[in-house]
């Protein structure tokens, strides 16, 4: 299961990965980041920065980097 | 005075009623071995213990497997006495005895990043030929299989070599002609080349030793399956890959070399000595009443944007104000190849513009950058 992190300033920019304690920003070039683009694709859980899990979320991951 | 300089002699001078010839050594040449952490010394992640497979076990060294379980991964697993001339080895036992299906593979593999391997001009008409070279000793005997796979997994080379006495450590050989074709991955920080050693593959993922083929192979037809046999070793060490078509002699590179390699891809604060006890890592300034923030320089640098990971929140404590607190959350809010910014989260009582800082609580803390291919 994924979470959003926001910045200080509101923004989305970062991911939490709940079964590891794993994070990262929005980075394509990092594996973990790829990995959540791929099973949020396919259908893994996301919840934005307050834990509610995104609806969207297919639609958010497309619009990321 | 004439004097030869020879290749295979070295250099000869003539001296009073004959001539004096220096030996010929081979020159130590950075990088002449592709693989990092190939005498399997760095073990940040298990400092010794066992890890499963679907994982990296030794640094740069990962377990792939399409089945949980089936396998794991130990420094130094079994306590035999390593080759001459290493310390430490890599060691896999079975865990079960499992009948590989069609569609399942179980690797130790190791990724090459494009930077390290782009001046060998695979996928051209200049590609060079490489030579690999390993210790080797398992349980079981017979014809054992890996590959070399390009990023893409569409082109690939299994290749077979014979375990012939059970328990022995072999030296072992394989040369490789680079591929004039393929999609191989230019000098970037992405991955190039997949180096495989299987523990068992699947007729799908099997192929003729030898050759290359535009398809995904992992192993060679045929080859002997670890995971097969409950109990079974599969131990390797000096593992090397070089320009040429002649194994050499294995290039040790100094201890903090290796490390500094390894932490390109992995780089983890832990206590060293084992001990228990505080201590401060990372100094924090409070944002406001929950979030504190850290900025932090990364060096050598990393491959890329490093994810951070970490043990469990119950192994750090903050101390600020006088007070100490546990926090509720750590997580990378920026980060480049060479910084990271983090954020730790409290669940209150914090004051903006104070000053504090994250500590480990006990012998299993770690906090730990990964920017892996």
């Amino acid at each position: 299961m994924y979470k959003l992190i926001k910045s200080m300033d509101g923004l989305n920019v970062a991911v939490f990965r709940q079964n590891d304690n794993t994070s990262f920003v929005f980075a394509p070039d990092n594996t973990d980041y790829q990995t959540f683009k791929k099973e949020v694709l396919a259908g893994a859980e996301l919840q934005d920065a307050d834990g509610n899990v995104m609806t969207q979320a297919n639609q958010f991951v497309a619009s990321l980097p | 005075m004439p004097i030869t300089l020879d290749g295979s002699n070295g250099i000869t001078t003539p001296m009073y009623n004959g001539s004096i010839t220096a030996n010929a050594v081979t020159p130590s040449v950075n990088m002449k071995n592709r693989i990092i952490n190939g005498a399997m010394v760095i073990d940040q992640r298990n400092a010794g213990a066992s890890s499963g497979s679907g994982v990296y076990t030794l640094d740069r060294w990962q377990a792939l497997a399409t089945q949980s379980s089936k396998y794991t991964v130990q420094q130094n697993a079994g306590s035999v006495t390593p080759p001459a001339g290493f310390t430490n080895y890599l060691g896999v036992t079975s865990s079960s005895a499992y009948s590989v299906g069609a569609t399942d593979y179980f690797y130790i593999n190791q990724n090459i990043e494009g930077y390290n391997w782009a001046d060998l001009n695979w996928g051209s008409a200049n590609a060079k030929t490489v030579t690999l070279s390993f210790w080797v000793r398992s349980s079981l005997t017979g014809t054992f299989g890996g590959s070399f796979v390009n990023w893409a997994g569409n082109y690939s080379y299994p290749f077979s070599y014979t375990i012939s006495a059970a328990n022995t450590w072999e030296y072992k050989t394989v040369t490789v002609v680079g591929p004039s074709a393929g999609t191989w991955v230019g000098a970037t920080n992405g991955g190039s080349l997949q180096l495989y050693f299987s523990l068992g593959t699947g007729t799908t993922y099997s192929g003729t030793a030898g050759s290359w083929s535009a398809n995904y192979y992992g192993s060679a037809t045929g080859a002997v399956s670890v995971v097969g046999t409950n109990g079974a070793t599969f131990y390797i060490t000096g593992v090397q890959l070089e320009v040429g078509s002649t194994a050499t002699s294995f290039d040790y590179r100094p201890y903090g070399t290796e490390l500094a390699l390894c932490q390109r891809y992995y780089k983890r604060i832990s206590r060293v000595d084992g001990s228990g006890g505080d201590y401060g890592i990372i100094n924090f300034c409070d944002w406001n009443g929950t979030d504190s923030y850290s900025g932090n320089i990364i060096s050598p640098n990393m491959r890329t944007s490093p994810s951070l990971s970490y043990s469990a929140l119950s192994d750090f404590t903050y101390l600020e104000g006088g007070s100490t607190k546990t926090p509720t959350g750590i997580v990378s809010v920026g980060s480049g190849p060479n910084y990271i910014e983090i954020n730790v989260v409290w669940s209150g009582g914090l004051t903006a513009g104070r000053a504090g800082w994250l500590r480990m609580t006990g012998a299993s803390a770690w906090l730990a950058f990964s920017s892996e291919l």
